[in-house]
């Protein structure tokens, strides 16, 4: 069974005609020990996807979903009291910068302390010393003495570890990770996400990691879940996406995302995707790619569903059976195009 | 931590030299001296007067004296109260200066961080704009006008119950104390309550408030543990410069309510050109002023851990 559910979730901020529709039928799950990317470019609403999971959501926002389930309970309303008691305790954030993520004016200890005292009522001196054991835990030496000091004297590496003791605190079932490692050199993210790896191996913890790193999402990720505009636009086991992604049928969008990735050994030249994302105030009626598609047709001007196959779910009327039909009536080779 | 204390003192030190030269000099340039008078004096009299306070010596002998019995913490006698040393003023009449002074400085700190939190809690709603545009009023109606209004106020209140609840004026115990000392603190606690609120809505709107808030701390926790002490930062920052507007500031409140307080003095030393009352007031001013801010320094340093740490190296 998986541990959340969440079925067309739409997030809208602010409100009048002005209001941003930042997230716009997004729906996923997570199984225990899952290990699922969410894919975007900034501002596809990866991460207000990630905090309305906590019910985080700045004032002024609303959030609607058809299904919102962790485990056997529904989650509750927005601002509902019991989300106190979820969050921090069976839901937990890691955040991007660590640097800015931790109250500087608070010994990192008691950061640390702080969930346990909430959710599982231990005495400030029993939640120190569970501090100090999860400080030891995630390698961090001396730290009985590094548990007095203040996140200023802290190097980033050691703040990501800090957080995501205080994160693990109290042993959640789901991590959201808003871009963990984007903030810290790349040896140190190799040691992120390598503790993020044992923490789901070890207790299955499910990982929700937002990120725009494919190469972390190629590494360790289970599943993909490709945002653009507000939109899950295809998610599937990550094979679909690496392994098969020269014969396999991919969204338009993720080939382009693919492509943009940098190729080092210098073979081909690097590929941005041309255009801008849709403005999300008044988000296109239609496939909110079709403006950037090197593929768009007539029909890309109508909304498209989600369509499943083998591979996954694909945002995209290529999926769609009367595309079939279409190809064989205008009897054009267009199809040859994405391959 | 002791070595930055000792620094600052130190260039205290020099502050206050400074002042007192500077105020040396100013207040002998000023036409007259303290013994022109409305009665004519006879030159005899004058003479032997001006040699008595060493007036007859050249004006940097003068100087040099001052400064040595400054040294010794001697400010000599008042030229208008006969027989009245300097150093006997300030110790009779500055407490209630201070007293007023501190207690206005309290009641505006802990006004000014409450109706700061609140109207950030609030913003945009009824309880901010409410807070906001009485801090607009605090800051421009004048001290004195709202010391007579209080005043007013406290006389219909009176006569409405018969007998006096609230002195108008005077000085005793503490019924004689809060109304003035709150007058005082209006002006402060206006301003610093802005900034109490603009700091509080920084501080809210943080990514450390926001993971804290992931932890599942909300309401008081997350107000005492997370949003209090970093956003008193700024506040307590204005400390000092708000203690030297209170404690040398109260002149016109001290006046209004007849409160015996050192600014009285002052004020009129300055007017009778009384020499050795204006630089005892003076330089006692200013010592204490150059300590009050090198106190809020070290309580900045209490308060924020990276102050204190960059300081002890």
């Amino acid at each position: 069974m998986n541990l959340l559910n969440v079925e067309n979730l739409q997030v809208e901020i602010g409100r009048g005609p002005n209001s941003v529709k930042a997230v716009r039928g997004v729906s996923f799950s997570l199984a225990e020990g899952e290990f699922r990317a969410l894919v975007g470019e900034s501002g596809s609403g990866k991460s207000i996807t990630g905090l309305s999971l906590l019910d985080l959501l700045p004032s002024k926002s609303v959030r609607r979903a058809d299904r919102f389930q962790l485990e056997n309970l529904a989650l509750p309303n927005q601002h509902h009291g019991q989300w106190r008691k979820l969050r921090g305790n069976r839901l937990a954030m890691i955040f991007q910068n660590p640097m800015t993520a931790l109250d500087p004016t608070q010994k990192v200890g008691w950061q640390i302390a702080e969930p346990l005292c909430i959710h599982r009522g231990l005495s400030r001196r029993q939640a120190w010393q569970r501090a100090i054991e999860l400080m030891e835990r995630l390698a961090i030496t001396d730290a009985e003495k590094r548990a007095h000091r203040y996140p200023f004297e802290f190097s980033g590496g050691m703040l990501q570890r800090v957080m995501i003791a205080m994160a693990i605190a109290c042993e959640p079932q789901i991590l959201i990770a808003d871009e963990p490692t984007t903030a810290l050199d790349v040896g140190v993210q190799q040691e992120v996400l390598g503790l993020l790896n044992e923490l789901r191996e070890s207790r299955g913890t499910a990982i929700l990691f937002i990120t725009h790193d494919l190469g972390v999402v190629a590494k360790i990720a289970d599943s993909v879940s490709v945002m653009y505009a507000g939109q899950v636009v295809e998610q599937g086991p990550v094979e679909t996406f690496f392994t098969g992604s020269t014969t396999k049928e991919l969204h338009p969008y993720s080939k382009a995302l693919l492509a943009a990735v940098p190729d080092l050994s210098g073979g081909k030249p690097l590929q941005g995707i041309a255009g801008q994302p849709p403005d999300l105030r008044r988000p296109p009626s239609g496939c909110g790619f079709a403006a950037r598609c090197s593929q768009r047709m007539e029909i890309c001007d109508q909304a498209p569903e989600l369509f499943h196959d083998a591979n996954g779910d694909h945002r995209c009327w290529r999926w769609h059976e009367a595309f079939q039909t279409y190809l064989s009536q205008q009897g054009q080779v267009r199809g040859a195009q994405h391959d | 931590m002791w070595t930055f204390a000792f620094k600052r003192l130190l260039s205290g030190a020099v502050t206050i030299w400074f002042i007192a030269t500077a105020t040396f000099f100013a207040m002998h340039a000023v036409p007259g001296d303290p013994l022109t008078r409305d009665k004519a004096m006879s030159p005899a009299v004058r003479a032997q007067l001006e040699q008595r306070y060493g007036l007859d010596k050249p004006l940097v002998t003068q100087y040099r004296l001052f400064l040595g019995n400054m040294l010794k913490g001697d400010f000599g006698i008042s030229f208008t109260q006969e027989n009245r040393r300097v150093n006997d003023i300030i110790r009779e009449h500055f407490p209630v200066s201070a007293m007023l002074g501190i207690t206005a400085l309290l009641i505006a700190f802990i006004g000014a961080v409450a109706a700061g939190s609140i109207a950030a809690q609030f913003r945009g709603q009824w309880p901010d704009r409410l807070l906001m545009m009485a801090v607009v009023a605090a800051i421009s109606v004048p001290g004195f006008v709202i010391a007579a209004v209080a005043q007013l106020l406290i006389v219909q209140l009176n006569n409405r119950l018969g007998q006096p609840l609230i002195p108008v004026a005077g000085w005793g115990g503490f019924s004689h104390l809060w109304v003035p000392a709150l007058v005082l603190g209006l002006g402060t606690m206006a301003y610093l309550s802005r900034l109490m609120r603009a700091s509080m809505l920084e501080v809210t709107n943080s990514e450390y408030i926001l993971a804290a808030r992931a932890k599942g701390a909300y309401g008081w926790r997350l107000f005492w543990s997370h949003q209090l002490r970093n956003a008193l930062l700024p506040v307590v920052t204005e400390l000092g410069p708000a203690i030297a507007a209170l404690t040398t500031g109260g002149f016109v409140v001290e006046l209004i309510f007849a409160i015996p307080g050192l600014g009285r003095y002052f004020v009129q030393a300055v007017q009778q050109l009384d020499y050795t009352v204006i630089m005892g007031t003076t330089v006692f001013y200013g010592a204490f002023l150059v300590i009050m801010v090198v106190a809020v320094d070290i309580a900045y340093g209490l308060i924020d851990p990276r102050i204190r740490y960059s300081r002890g190296r």
